[in-house]
């Protein structure tokens, strides 16, 4: 009883000194948050101006492809290999919880040099003046490595503020068999789109009842919680509505187009094409349907689907019982997305990259040559082609594309061609957006669109409540002059 | 808080307020460094348009937007709900597990307290995906298989206004009440023998026991469960994040969800900071309901 | 327990009633129970992505192959575990003596200043834990520059005020004459807290103990923050990594998420003894 007494008494000056030490450490930086204080980056910031100095790189990257983060290994030891001064340092994390970690970092002042995020983020972290902008260190040989589409996005105002990783289309994916059911000449699609009322037709032709209940749908979309916004974003563009502001900067989505947009998605599930539970339909339920047969289309579809649904059939094939319980053989085809109002078809389609940081210290401008080195060497070559090729995405950059000659692929060539397709008629990029513009359209998305979009699809309101809700709030941000109005 | 404090201090032993003082100095030291210490940031950013580079001081107006803030008030509105309809049932819950578990056998008793400890042990994310199939919107989802054996048409459990938060109230309802299993039954082995042989040779029923010398006795363990609880639930966001996103139109819209968001989403960290602080106000008058209204007659 | 009339009534009448009591229990249990069924039963599944579960209620095949799939998929997958159980036992071994310490001090002693401290303390707790996340982040990885350690991981959960809280409520039944005996017979502070309260305190130290090493090894956000590379990790950070952009991992991280609950079930049932025997505060007096 007495030892463990002494010995317990002993703990308790150990941990009561400690933690004097460290409280002492505490008073005098405690003005840290608001003095230049250390920052992330500051080990290499701090470090001497001479060419070839040594350099520590920090990038937060998250599991951009299955494989991706198995080869941060090699990744940092081939940078190594290429820049024998330079250091390149990556911190993993998981998707969902990356804008998190980086935003904490941004807010305390220490982000790591580069983050892997969505070019759509970049203007939020402008505004913030966190972003860096590499223009003056980025090489020409570096962004002609580019193609010109996908480099654009990475752009705000005239800054360049990283390099893109890959540009990916989000269309719709249908079943071939039942397309075929159904009559629909899907390579005419695929080659010349379709329109609202063709599409209407085309989805009510593919559902399948069973007495009352549906054994099958025309179409099921994903829209549980935030996804909402990827429906209504991917179709809002080919409805005329390519991006939230139109070339004057007027807030687009107060046009008479929204308005019928929201009333003819609304009309989809009414027909009983699609589940009127829609709005609680998340990502993997609608490809669970998919695969087993309870819908024809689904979306949104992304190129490395074609990949799941193949290895799906090879384990159907395979009768060991590892394949998607029901499922069935599908063949993945894929289809653009309806043109609604009229509209040209305007594809949605995302770029993601490496988004370069700074922190509360200006980076020298050595450091910041480093970043674009960095940022330069994750997105082209050898790297971006491995990682694209696994996400069946296309190649953005020349040297990928001559590092993927030697890596096979197994890609339906009509689906490629589709793919080509619309990403002829990709949304342009909008760096001519300011950044407070864009960070308010953000606000109203979240505190507006998404939850009234949920509420529109759960039947709860009306495709007009929906768009005045938008409309007064379009208002109070950007003014009766600010918004579109026709 | 000082109430029960008051009343209590002529049994306390005298001429130890320096042991007081040491015994309590690490505690102390933590809480000033770790929790003090970021709680007076938050307060000075409360005053601040924060931005990572230098922020900008713009007085009460962070205050003011979310007082006139109709989001803000909703999303207080929605945590009343949920805490109202959660934290008694959660409790009495919890009591009559204990006490159902307390006359059986020790093997039974260890059996049941595993039983009921087990789903604390497990990850809240890897839950919620399985929550997110038990509240299938499709005739095949769990909770519409159940209803449907009762002639009941499947529910859009959680994509409709009408049953979003009733969903996260069952969720609530059916997990989790490990902890506070435990810390009643901790507390029910602590009853003095003594107290019930006095009743039963007064020949005290079952009930007669459980009203007189039970409850009062376990009244700081409920207390502390209460006023935590509450807390807890002023301040859940996990679960509306994981399952609804605050959806449909708000209606689990909780204002630690919101509170998250403009932390983290919007960057408005001096938003955040006020709203925060007010929340805190409001817990901090709860809780001392809570202490005045139970905490009068706790025995110290 | 004799809060239950054990001696009045017959046998059966016993029976009768325990069987009443054990079917309620087990029927409240099997709704608690499920979810964690399911997560259990899933392990057992095929390493296959979310879209392809199949949300039956029976396993449809049993393989280990998730659990190898876990501990292939990263080389640090052990060391997630080790990293946890450091941080959950050190946050637990200080939170139950520095609690129960404190504790004691509120219930039981008098100084000035007394009832302000403890207010102090509890109002923290009012506060929303995503505020002072951010303050909290730039003193540990600004200031002190510790980021990437366990100092990191450790120094913010030393002592809870849950913890504190808990304690002092448990303590406030102990009889303040037993310190006052102690004292008359010339105990010092130090041996009445070592020698009389901490024995009569067992029960709430393990409670303490369980609830804390619970919270720590499922806290997700803080070591999410503070860590920069795999191999310092803790499980539950580790365990995000099974969800990729379009996909999860579903059976691993089911595995995953079962292995991670193990530690904790050891715990549980190695302090178990200390709930079942109750400290019996009269035994003590005698």
């Amino acid at each position: 009883m007495m030892n463990k007494g002494k010995a317990l008494s002993l703990m308790l000056a150990a941990t009561l000194s400690v933690s004097a030490l460290t409280a002492c450490g505490g008073n005098n930086n405690n003005n840290g948050a608001a003095s230049p204080a250390a920052s992330g980056s500051s080990a290499a910031a701090s470090g001497s101006a001479d060419a070839g100095a040594k350099d520590t790189i920090t990038a937060l990257l998250p599991p951009v492809s299955p494989t991706y983060q198995d080869n941060f290994d090699q990744m940092e030891k081939d940078f190594n290999a290429q820049y024998p001064n330079l250091t390149l340092k990556i911190e993993p994390a998981s998707w969902e919880d990356m804008t998190q970690k980086l935003d904490t970092q941004v807010n305390a002042g220490s982000p790591p040099d580069i983050a892997f995020i969505g070019s759509d983020g970049i203007a939020k972290y402008v505004q913030q003046g966190m972003a860096l902008d590499l223009t003056d260190v980025a090489t020409s040989e570096m962004t002609g490595d580019y193609d010109a589409t996908p480099l654009e996005y990475m752009k705000n105002g005239s800054g360049l503020y990283g390099f893109p990783a890959y540009m990916e289309v989000h269309a719709l994916g249908g079943n071939k068999q039942f397309l075929e059911e159904a009559g629909i000449d899907w390579k005419k699609v695929q080659k010349d789109g379709w329109t609202y009322e063709e599409f209407r037709e085309a989805i009510k032709k593919g559902v399948v009842k069973n007495g009352d209940a549906t054994s099958r749908y025309g179409f099921v979309f994903a829209t549980a919680g935030v996804a909402s916004k990827d429906y209504l974003g991917i179709m809002a563009k080919s409805a005329g509505m390519p991006a939230a502001f139109n070339e004057d900067m007027k807030y687009a989505y107060t046009s008479k187009n929204y308005l019928e947009l929201l009333t003819d998605l609304r009309q989809l599930i009414d027909d009983g094409s699609m589940p009127k539970e829609l709005s609680s339909v998340d990502a993997g339920k609608r490809w669970n349907m998919f695969l087993t047969g309870q819908t024809m289309i689904t979306g949104k579809g992304l190129a490395t689907f074609e990949n799941s649904a193949k290895k799906n059939n090879e384990k159907i094939d395979a009768k060991d019982g590892s394949a998607v319980k029901d499922s069935i053989k599908v063949d993945y085809i894929v289809l653009p997305v309806p043109t609604f109002a009229g509209a040209l078809p305007i594809s949605y389609t995302v770029v993601d990259g490496y988004v370069a940081f700074r922190g509360k210290k200006e980076p020298t401008a050595e450091h910041k040559a480093n970043i674009a080195k960095a940022a330069y060497f994750l997105s082209s070559g050898k790297v971006a082609a491995t990682t694209n090729n696994d996400l069946f995405a296309a190649h953005i950059t020349k040297s990928a594309r001559d590092a993927a000659a030697s890596m096979p692929m197994e890609r339906d060539p009509n689906n490629q061609a589709a793919v080509q397709t619309m990403l002829s008629h990709a949304a342009p990029a909008r760096p001519d957006i300011p950044a407070e513009l864009g960070a308010k359209a953000i606000k109203i998305e979240n505190e507006v669109i998404i939850p009234k979009m949920q509420a529109l699809l759960a039947n709860e309101i009306k495709p007009q409540e929906m768009y005045d809700a938008v409309k007064k709030a379009a208002i109070a941000a950007f003014g009766e002059d600010g918004i579109v109005q026709d | 808080m000082a109430q029960p404090a008051q009343s209590a201090k002529k049994r306390k032993i005298k001429g130890d307020g320096v042991w007081g003082y040491a015994f309590i100095a690490v505690a102390l030291i933590v809480y000033a460094m770790f929790t003090a210490y970021p709680v007076l940031s938050a307060f000075i950013i409360s005053f601040q348009e924060y931005k990572p580079l230098g922020s900008t001081y713009i007085g009460f107006d962070n205050y003011t937007a979310t007082l006139k803030d109709d989001l803000f008030w909703k999303s207080i509105k929605n945590t009343l709900v949920y805490t109202v309809l959660t934290v008694p049932v959660a409790l009495l819950l919890s009591f009559l597990v204990a006490i159902m578990i307390l006359p059986l056998r020790k093997k039974l008793q260890a059996v049941f307290k595993a039983v009921y400890y087990l789903p604390v042990v497990a990850s809240g994310v890897a839950l919620s995906l399985v929550w997110l199939w038990i509240f299938d919107p499709m005739p095949g989802g769990i909770f519409n298989q159940f209803i449907g054996w009762f002639g009941a048409h499947n529910q859009n459990w959680l994509g409709a206004s009408a049953t979003a938060m009733f969903s996260l109230v069952i969720m609530a309802w059916l997990s989790s009440h490990g902890a506070s299993i435990i810390i009643y039954l901790a507390a029910l082995l602590g009853i003095d023998d003594s107290y019930y042989e006095a009743a039963d040779l007064d020949g005290a029923s079952f009930l007669q026991k459980l009203w007189h010398i039970v409850i009062p006795s376990l009244k700081p363990t409920t207390l502390f469960l209460l006023v935590t609880a509450v807390i807890g639930s002023f301040q859940v966001f996990q679960n509306a994040y994981l399952m609804t996103g605050g959806g449909p139109d708000h209606a689990t819209t909780m204002v630690g969800l919101l509170i998250f968001d403009n932390a983290f989403k919007y960057f408005e960290f001096g938003k955040a900071a006020a709203q925060s602080l007010i929340l805190a106000l409001i817990i901090a008058l709860v809780s001392l309901f809570q202490f005045k209204f139970l905490g009068k007659d706790v025995d110290y | 327990m004799s809060l239950y009339n054990n001696h009045t009534g017959s046998r059966a009448g016993k029976t009768a009633r325990n069987a009443v009591i054990v079917v309620l229990l087990l029927l409240f249990a099997l709704a608690t129970l499920f979810p964690i069924y399911f997560m259990v039963m899933s392990s057992f599944g095929d390493p296959v992505e979310a879209g392809a579960v199949s949300y039956s209620l029976w396993p449809s095949s049993f393989t280990l192959d998730s659990y190898k799939f876990f501990f292939d998929y990263s080389e640090y997958s052990y060391r997630w575990i080790l990293n946890s159980t450091i941080v959950a036992g050190a946050v637990t071994i200080t939170n139950v003596f520095f609690a129960t310490m404190a504790g004691y001090a509120f219930s039981k002693l008098r100084f000035k200043g007394r009832g302000l401290l403890f207010s102090i303390l509890l109002a923290a707790m009012m506060i929303p834990y995503q505020v002072t996340q951010v303050p909290l982040y730039i003193l540990i990885v600004n200031t002190f520059q510790i980021e990437n350690s366990y100092s990191a991981l450790i120094l913010p959960g030393l002592v809870t005020v849950y913890n504190i809280f808990l304690a002092k409520q448990f303590m406030s039944s102990i009889p303040t004459e037993i310190m006052e005996s102690a004292k008359v017979e010339g105990c010092s502070q130090l041996q009445i807290f070592f020698r009389i309260i901490m024995p009569l305190s067992k029960t709430v130290m393990a409670v303490i103990a369980i609830l804390t090493f619970m919270d720590s090894w499922n806290t997700f956000f803080w070591p999410f923050l503070v860590t920069n590379t795999m191999d310092m990790q803790t499980i539950q950070v580790g365990l995000k990594n099974f969800r990729f952009a379009n996909t999860t991992y579903f059976s691993p991280m089911m595995a995953g998420a079962t292995i991670s609950a193990v530690p904790m079930f050891i715990l549980f049932f190695s302090l178990q003894r200390y709930f079942l025997e109750g400290v019996t505060v009269g035994a003590v007096k005698g």
